[in-house]
């Protein structure tokens, strides 16, 4: 499967897959994926928030599934994850916004991140439509990132040594681990967190960084 | 004369008395062999089923076709176990240390399950009642049952137990019940009445999967209005949700969610 995205690589919903991951088509969609009526926004405040949190679950175990960190709507309605073919039913943008919004909401646990355009390195395309059409998508959000990385640098022993970026997300040490293949972006997001809670050091400029866990 | 009268009266009273004594101590010899008889049968019986289901308690826990065949027979032989071990019963002779004897038999292994089981159901419909509105069929509870997020979940039930589940919830006084909607069993856990349009409608989708307006102005001649207005209501109760990608909007009941992904 592939959320081909125009943008950097940085930006790019993962496109490379894992050696263990699998076709889309065995992952296990929870079984309101298959009811039509799941496509269109319930007009009923009720019925509605239970369809919102079902759709939060749905994204996060997609996106953990496929390992994408980050979504650009537009290209993602064409996916499985946001059209169903085989009963003829799709998203639209408009109803998918209001799911990723009502997921970024505290109510929805903060499980999703609008990018906000202005700050990112990418061409600033259609900014007016561009506008809410990326985002994070937390299925590990960056403070649980923060706790998996140390978990595994404890693990590992690794405590003390400088790591470059490119070695935790990319290297054979952490192939294995949920965040290798991890969009560079949110590593430095989660490695923050370290940072914030005293566990870790930041070295090194822009695009050489290294970092060493205490 | 008086006297001399008297004294057969007497004797004849006192031996009259002897004799209802000598009844009575026989009756009472009598009863009390009985229920000791009747007592060392109960006993007998009590540690063969004793046995029976400790030598089958595993099957009991994990086949849900024997565990249902098991409970016939109790039923079949008066005996509620559910009942049994929340009513300290009154043959107290028997519960020794005020357990009842099914707790006491199978270590509360049978009737926990069901009180389990019954646990399992209230939250699973607690969970689900924003979604269908407190409507659920039996065979969506199962699978979710199955799938087993709650305390003890994971486990393989079958539509018997969860309608003895249900039932051995009615002493809470709770809403909780099983309703029949065309061939299909719900549970209904919120204490609402279904008109007849309504129960109508719900049937319908049951049968077809779903509805539309115009459907139900065909088949039930009905006004459009009155169309409208019971697919509304439904909608209003989460009890249907409607989807509006096939040129006229369709009408799905979420109580048969996982029915609908079997069927398609």
């Amino acid at each position: 499967m592939t959320t081909a995205s125009p943008l950097p690589s940085n930006f790019s919903a993962t496109s490379t897959l894992p050696p263990g991951a699998t076709a889309p088509s065995s992952l296990p969609f929870i079984p309101q994926y298959s009811f039509p009526p799941f496509f269109t926004l319930q007009p009923v405040a009720s019925t509605r928030s239970s369809q919102l949190s079902s759709w939060s679950t749905h994204i996060q175990s997609y996106c953990q599934h496929n390992r994408i960190f980050s979504l650009t709507l537009v290209d993602a309605l064409n996916t499985p994850l946001f059209h169903n073919a085989q009963i003829h039913r799709r998203l639209n943008l408009r109803d998918a916004k209001v799911i990723l919004a009502w997921m970024a909401s505290a109510e929805g646990g903060n499980r999703a991140e609008f990018i906000s355009t202005s700050t990112t390195k990418s061409k600033k395309a259609a900014s007016g439509e561009e506008d809410g059409g990326k985002c994070w998508i937390y299925w590990r959000r960056p403070e649980e990132w923060a706790a998996a990385l140390e978990e595994w640098v404890d693990r590992t022993g690794q405590k003390g040594t400088v790591l470059t970026l490119y070695e935790i997300v990319e290297g054979d040490a952490s192939l294995k681990e949920e965040f290798w293949n991890m969009d560079e972006d949110l590593l430095r997001k989660s490695l923050a967190v370290c940072v914030r809670r005293g566990k870790a050091q930041i070295f090194g400029g822009e695009g050489s960084e290294g970092v060493k866990f205490f | 004369m008086d006297h001399r009268r008297r004294t057969p009266g007497l004797s004849s009273l006192s031996s009259r008395g002897l004799q209802n004594h000598h009844y009575t101590s026989h009756g009472a010899a009598l009863r009390t062999r009985n229920a000791q008889s009747l007592e060392t049968q109960l006993s007998v019986f009590q540690s063969l089923l004793h046995n029976f289901a400790l030598t089958h308690s595993k099957d009991i826990r994990a086949n849900p076709a024997f565990r249902a065949e098991f409970a016939r027979m109790c039923s079949a032989l008066n005996i509620d176990f559910l009942a049994s071990s929340y009513h300290r019963d009154n043959k107290g002779a028997e519960a020794k240390g005020g357990e009842s004897i099914w707790a006491q038999l199978l270590g509360g292994s049978v009737n926990d399950f069901y009180f389990n089981l019954g646990v399992l159901i209230v939250e699973e419909c607690r969970a689900t009642r924003s979604e269908n509105g407190g409507l659920i069929s039996v065979s969506d509870l199962k699978t979710r049952i199955l799938k087993g997020r709650g305390i003890g979940g994971g486990m393989e039930v079958s539509d018997d137990d969860i309608k003895r589940a249900v039932d051995s919830l009615a002493p809470l006084g709770s809403c909780f019940s099983i309703m029949k909607i065309g061939h299909r069993s719900l549970i209904r856990s919120v204490p609402k009445e279904l008109n007849t349009d309504q129960s109508t409608v719900l049937e319908a989708i049951q049968v077809l999967g779903y509805v539309t307006v115009s459907m139900l102005q065909i088949n039930l001649s009905w006004e459009r209005p009155r169309a409208h207005a019971v697919v509304e209501d439904l909608m209003a109760d989460s009890l249907v949700w409607v989807d509006t990608q096939a040129g006229e909007n369709e009408y799905w009941s979420p109580a048969f969610i996982t029915a609908a992904t079997s069927a398609t």
